[in-house]
């Protein structure tokens, strides 16, 4: 592995990012990072780790309490986001699409951001956009029949293979990625992340994706980041995520103490028992 | 033979019981219900009006030997009845007439007409007959009601598109998720209010002092009145649209009007579509009624005919107005099917 992609020039900042829900609830505290340029990262962790919270740090759909994101050394703020959106994509887990409009313009809507408003509002894309719609939409596996079909109505792995080709439309020099594959079954997932990760490279995109399949993690990642109650417990190569940093990851105990024997939880000790 | 299951089960106790449905509560409230209607009852004559309607199905049964209400009834029947369709027009008093171009499904004929006249040297009235040629037309006034309709259907196409119009701008200010601040979101709101809280006839009549008698004064009342209804559901729906593609477009930075038009509109067109139609047939039955304050169509024309006492001509509108809405009727029926 390229060391650029461990130690490069850092593409996302989080300085000291802290996010408090007006609730209360700590779904960050104190997180510092930096993903380098064209870098796959993987975060992992249990539910509730604040994995998604993070994500929505990078482009501002989640305003943070402390702390500030940059991006390529421009600090996400009200002024620049407008500008930085349009160098983010984002790939969602629920795919996220417009059920009842075509694949088609599914795919031209991630153009919105550059595409002034009467053609916007009449649909009417300039040829050399539509050809790119197109070129992706045969990239991501697609067949020319499913241009005019609704997107609603495509299986959930052609749905998020429209949600590639979205992500795609302006070159994106990041690319967010929560949860892509948690309701595809396992063949498709990894040909999703397959897609995602070659793309990525093609473009020398950086990636940031959350995934709860620990396999995939290894598979994909040039690096690991592990979180647990809205901090970092884990960062390292997929080498490094060893068996012990899993189950201390996902069980409870800090990663850094000795992996105890994992007790049986309350609810599944009383089971076994009936 | 089988032995009930025994409850509570030996060596248990039941902690919990279940009340009886009905208290003491509900008695106090079903008297106070009774004791609202029976005031209201009175106060609009309710019960007036059933001894008036029995008294009436009396006297069509025979047993009771006079009715107020049937002896209205039929005063104004053997009024109206028959209807009239022709029409006739003095030759003498239309200023182009062609003899040899008549229009269709029309004859002249030559009536005796019986005038009193003064007679100058015995200043007495002595009748005077004389004999003028008219132009008789035999269907001429169900051909007018006809245009007439066609004028309703015109009022209520386009108040509907007016509606349609002012509304979209409207929802669009008025949906909390889309409306630039809170001042936009209230002032929005406000409107629609205000135009949903005045009936299309109140409204109609302001609006013939501004704009005159006929259509354009019917088409605003129709169009505002619905303008505040699409509005209302129009940004309704946009609130309640699945936030998921907008979260999509949102994150990009596509701007609000594009992310409304990609993320939201497509979801929620059928059920635009269906106020919208909602609103038409709303719209077409209004329109015949709109007219008796001046604001055009048909029942302009009835109204006008009303206060001269024609209520033969009264007869044939309330039929066609019949008719109208009762193909309507069968019309939406059949589109409704056809869409569902
Ligand atoms: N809008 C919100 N208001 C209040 N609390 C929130 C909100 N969104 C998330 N949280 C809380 O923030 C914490 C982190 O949530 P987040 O969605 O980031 O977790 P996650 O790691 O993505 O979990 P999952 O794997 O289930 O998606 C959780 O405790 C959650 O309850
Ligand atoms: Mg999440």
């Amino acid at each position: 592995m390229p060391d650029r992609i461990l130690k490069g020039e850092a593409m996302i900042h989080f300085d000291n990012l802290g996010k408090a829900w007006p609730d209360g609830t700590k779904a960050l505290s104190d997180i510092s990072l930096h993903i380098p340029r064209g870098q796959f990262c993987v975060i992992l962790g249990p539910s509730g780790a604040g994995k998604s919270t993070l994500l929505r740090a990078v482009n501002g759909l989640m305003h943070p309490t402390q702390g500030q994101v940059r991006i390529d050394g421009t600090a996400l703020t009200h002024a620049t986001q407008k500008q930085l959106r349009r160098r983010i994509a984002m790939i969602h887990q629920h795919f996220n699409l417009t059920s009842r409009l075509s694949v088609a313009a599914n795919v031209l809507s991630g153009l919105l951001p550059v595409v002034s408003t009467p053609r916007a509002l009449t649909g009417w894309f300039r040829s050399e956009h539509r050809r790119k719609a197109c070129g992706l939409l045969q990239r991501v596996g697609l067949a020319p029949t499913h241009l005019k079909r609704r997107a609603g109505d495509l299986s959930g792995g052609q749905q998020q293979r429209v949600g590639i080709a979205r992500a795609f439309m302006l070159d994106p020099e990041v690319v967010l990625a929560d949860e892509p594959v948690a309701s595809l079954d396992p063949k498709i997932s990894r040909d999703i992340l397959t897609l995602i990760r070659d793309a990525a490279r093609e473009h020398n995109t950086t990636v940031l994706c959350s995934l709860h399949q620990i396999d995939l993690a290894r598979e994909f990642g040039d690096r690991i980041v592990g979180m647990r109650d809205g901090k970092i417990v884990f960062d390292g190569t997929p080498a490094e995520f060893t068996d012990e940093r899993v189950s201390a990851l996902y069980h409870g105990a800090h990663w850094e103490d000795p992996p105890k024997k994992a007790e049986p939880e309350a609810a599944g000790f009383e089971l076994a028992h009936v | 033979m089988q032995k009930p299951i025994p409850v509570p089960a030996p060596g248990s106790q039941v902690h919990w019981h279940l009340d009886a449905p009905y208290s003491l509560r509900h008695l106090l409230i079903i008297a106070a219900i009774l004791i609202v209607l029976i005031l209201t009852g009175q106060r609009t004559e309710m019960d007036k009006m059933v001894m008036m309607t029995t008294e009436a199905a009396g006297k069509l049964l025979g047993v009771a030997d006079d009715s107020q209400v049937v002896r209205g009834l039929s005063r104004v029947a053997t009024s109206m009845w028959p209807p009239v369709l022709g029409e006739t027009e003095e030759i003498s008093r239309l200023p182009e007439f062609k003899r040899d171009q008549l229009p269709i499904l029309s004859r002249i004929e030559v009536q005796e007409r019986v005038e009193q006249r003064m007679n100058t040297e015995t200043l007495q009235l002595e009748p005077h007959s004389e004999s003028v040629e008219v132009l008789v037309k035999p269907v001429g006034y169900v051909v007018s009601v006809f245009i007439k309709m066609i004028e309703t259907l015109e009022i209520a196409l386009w108040g509907t598109i007016i509606a349609v119009i002012l509304s979209a701008p409207l929802a669009y200010f008025a949906a909390r998720n889309y409306s630039p601040n809170q001042a936009s979101y209230t002032a929005a709101r406000g409107f629609i209010s205000l135009l949903r809280s005045a009936p299309e006839l109140i409204v109609a009549l302001f609006l013939v002092l501004a704009y005159g008698f006929g259509p354009i004064a019917g088409v605003l009342a129709l169009g505002l009145h619905a303008a505040g209804f699409l509005g209302k559901f129009y940004a309704e729906d946009i609130e309640n649209a699945d936030k998921k593609p907008q979260e999509a477009l949102e994150a990009i930075g596509a701007g609000k009007l594009k992310t409304l038009w990609y993320g939201v509109v497509p979801q929620v067109l059928p059920q635009y579509i269906a106020y919208t139609a909602y609103i038409l047939d709303r719209n077409l039955r209004m329109a015949t009624v709109i007219g008796l304050v001046g604001a055009g169509g048909i029942g302009q024309e009835l109204k006008g005919r009303f206060d001269m006492f024609q209520y033969g001509h009264v007869m044939t509108i309330l039929i066609a107005i019949f008719i109208f809405v009762f193909i309507l009727d069968q019309l939406s029926a059949r589109i409704r099917n056809k869409l569902i």
